[in-house]
């Protein structure tokens, strides 16, 4: 059997909001809580995924969602993932899939060899769920296989699986004309989702009480926008690294109280930051975007690395999972199944009209410019998390199309004949590469060099600016 | 009259360059070996010699590689992207893109002509793309690492190298030795592939011509020559490729004094 080793502890990563800093124990409550709903047994405990716009389903009818996901994460940033993984390659799983996967499928199995949580299990482990309910295929497609891997160990747990897509961008080609079909298509998952849960949980529906979840989330959506528009000020009150813990109540806390509490709470403290003049950085030199790639999660102490040669991190496109609602043009509806299939849509063609404006660009490259713009970014940070086949589609292909039809940096070249001639440049990028929970494969002296380097390019450049 | 220095050290080579105020007085280069401080007083003492000088005349060093930090009597420590771009710059100015291939990384960078860095890649924690591998093959095949090249150019059929990997690389040699195939066919196979991976990271940053090869890698002309098929389009190469990073370190240093005056 696999090596069961933990590894070297990670020295705390600083936050620079207080909001940011109350993540870890209220993750640490939630995983707790879990436990908790599981032993009591009033409650159904159910494995999922993020970012389905399923979770005001789930909490209508008190099933309590674990996200397999986050625990994977957390087993990450505890450096605690290696002996899970270990276990899902002993069992032939390879490596280059999903380490998410690899980490909860290797913790299912060995929980479900031991009859109890594994030896020191991160934050008491993740539970032993009443059912799964796989979806997204079209976002992340380890999703469904990863839950029938798991099922093989605990062959008694069903499996439901909800089909959620969007039509994809087409530049000639107007998406309206297909949403209503996407529509009612998403619809009857959503309401295949409902009929599950009413059979697992022995409850009806309360449509009212949905529909007022359903109402918190959308106010949540247009909080988290207006308190993320904060971080537009120069200096910036909040990078990404923070970004990476606020992200929390956005992807594993949506349609609750807390979560809406937490972002009035984060937006007077950035509002008071603001007043203050107090930026992530004492001394702000440059304003770089997390362009794409979910985090190294054992490495979040890099971002303290940037911060430490005056760089901040005012935007990311990575977790900030909600667009404003306001600038959708959702059709009204007093159906909230309806009104979910239609944020669902909204939220996912955002940004093709803006795109379709300007030749060669994409909706992702337009996110990228819009925020660029927005937020006055200097350089752009991507990672490329070799098990994450989510994200490495179109990575390097959004940065060379952001390259060619965007350049906003005025420079003096030697030209061909030998004289300065104006000109203007992309901006300055940096690929990192390592994985998501995987260790094996970062270097943190490697990924400090490509950053020395990086700050050096951003001064570089910065000095050679043409007026 | 001002001197300076430039002292690049490196996971196997480490380089040193030192400039007056007409230029170069005196290069040196040696085996980083295990001790990086000692590498580095031990090129300091010999470039001092070059030049005849004394510790005392040297106005501003600037180190950079990957064992920069421990060039204890530096004032400066620079990326060695930044110091390439710089190096580069100096010679060929019409350089917009550089492949630099050292022995733990390549790196791809894009540069002005006035030696500023605009975007660089670096290869990944494995080897694999990197000048280890010609030092590996050249253990195998019993050939010293600067015959490389030359011994290449004399094949008549490139072996298919199925690898890019360092370690697999190395097995597949022994493996196609057992088949007596002849080393310079094994050689320029052995090229080809890792032209091929310098070409894939090349790509991903995009290239703008012209471009040029430094670093140690770039004084073998069989890979030169194989990178250039790849590409399809010339390849510039400076003189003494290897030093353009303690090169361009010590151009940065004179710009500092200059800055300061």
């Amino acid at each position: 059997m696999a090596e069961e080793q933990k590894e070297a502890k990670p020295k705390k990563r600083t936050t620079a909001t207080k909001a940011a800093a109350s993540i870890g124990p209220l993750v640490k409550e939630f995983i707790t809580g879990t436990l908790q709903a599981k032993a009591e047994g009033k409650q159904k405990v159910a494995y999922t995924f993020i970012v389905c716009h399923h979770e005001e389903i789930f909490r209508a009818l008190d099933v309590v969602p674990v996200w397999t996901e986050n625990f994977a994460g957390i087993c990450g940033a505890k450096r605690d993932a290696e002996r899970f993984l270990q276990r899902a390659e002993s069992l032939g799983l390879s490596r280059s899939l999903c380490t998410y996967a690899l980490c909860g499928i290797g913790f299912d199995q060995w929980r479900e060899e031991l009859g109890q949580m594994p030896p020191d299990a991160p934050w008491g482990g993740q539970v032993r769920p009443d059912f799964m309910i796989s979806s997204g295929q079209i976002l992340c497609d380890p999703r469904s296989k990863w839950y029938q891997a798991s099922q093989q160990f605990m062959p008694d747990v069903p499996i439901y699986n909800i089909d959620l897509p969007y039509p994809l961008y087409q530049v000639n080609r107007d998406h309206r004309e297909v949403l209503g079909y996407y529509h009612q298509y998403i619809v009857k998952q959503l309401r295949g989702l409902v009929a599950f849960l009413e059979e697992q949980t022995k409850k009806k529906m309360d449509y009212d009480r949905l529909r007022e979840l359903v109402g918190l989330s959308d106010r949540t959506w247009n909080l988290i926008e207006e308190t993320y528009d904060l971080r537009k000020a120069v200096p910036c009150p909040m990078g990404t690294g923070d970004a990476m813990n606020t992200m929390v109540p956005i992807n594993f806390m949506m349609a609750t109280q807390k979560a809406y509490d937490f972002f009035v709470d984060l937006k007077k403290e950035l509002e008071e930051k603001i007043a203050r003049g107090e930026g992530e950085v004492e001394n702000e030199k440059y304003r770089l975007m997390w362009g794409g790639g979910l985090p190294a999660w054992y490495a979040l102490n890099d971002f303290n690395y940037f911060n430490s040669k005056g760089a901040s991190f005012p935007a990311e496109t990575t977790y900030r999972m909600v667009a404003p609602l306001h600038e959708m043009d959702l059709p009204e509806t007093k159906d909230p199944i309806e009104h979910l299939a239609w944020r669902w849509l909204g939220y996912w063609t955002f940004w093709y009209d803006r795109a379709r404006k300007r030749p060669g660009s994409e909706p992702d490259v337009e996110r990228l410019i819009n925020r660029i713009e927005e937020y006055k970014i200097d350089g752009v940070v991507m990672h490329e998390a070799f098990s994450c086949r989510t994200w490495h589609v179109g990575l390097i292909w959004q940065l060379h199309q952001l390259s060619k039809i965007y350049k906003p940096i005025p420079v003096y070249v030697i030209g061909k004949d030998g004289k300065k001639e104006k000109g203007y440049r992309e901006l300055p990028s940096l690929v990192l590469e390592s994985d998501i929970i995987d260790i094996t494969s970062y270097s943190e002296v490697d990924t400090r060099n490509k950053i020395d380097a990086f700050v050096e390019t951003l001064e570089s450049i910065r000095t050679s600016r043409a007026a | 009259m001002s001197f300076v220095l430039g002292i690049d050290i490196g996971s196997a080579q480490s380089k040193g360059v030192i400039l007056g105020d007409q230029g170069s007085l005196g290069s040196f280069e040696c085996a980083s070996g295990g001790d990086f401080k000692l590498t580095a007083e031990k090129i300091r003492e010999e470039l001092l010699s070059q030049a005849e000088r004394s510790v005392d005349d040297i106005s501003r060093t600037v180190a950079t590689g990957y064992g920069s930090k421990l060039v204890i009597f530096a004032d400066e420590i620079k990326s060695d992207i930044v110091c390439l771009a710089k190096g580069v710059s100096s010679l060929l100015p019409s350089v917009r893109t550089a492949i630099d291939i050292g022995d733990l990384y390549t790196k791809v960078l894009r540069t002005d002509g006035h030696g500023n860095v605009h975007s660089f890649i670096l290869s990944g924690k494995c080897a694999g793309g990197s000048g280890r591998i010609l030092q590996v093959i050249a253990r195998v095949l019993q050939v010293k690492v600067d015959e490389i090249g030359e011994l290449s150019l004399k094949s008549k059929k490139r072996v298919e190298f199925n690898t890019g990997c360092a370690v697999f690389a190395e097995t597949e040699a022994i493996s196609r030795l057992s088949q007596e195939v002849a080393k310079e066919d094994l050689l320029a196979g052995l090229h080809r592939a890792l032209a091929a991976q310098i070409n894939s990271l090349a790509e991903r940053l995009g290239v703008e011509q012209d471009v040029a090869m430094v670093g140690g890698g770039a004084r073998d002309i069989g890979l030169i020559r194989a990178v250039k098929e790849i590409r399809g389009h010339d390849i510039l190469v400076p003189p003494h490729p290897h030093m353009i990073a303690a090169l361009g370190a010590a151009l940065i240093a004179r710009e500092s004094l200059t800055i300061q005056d």
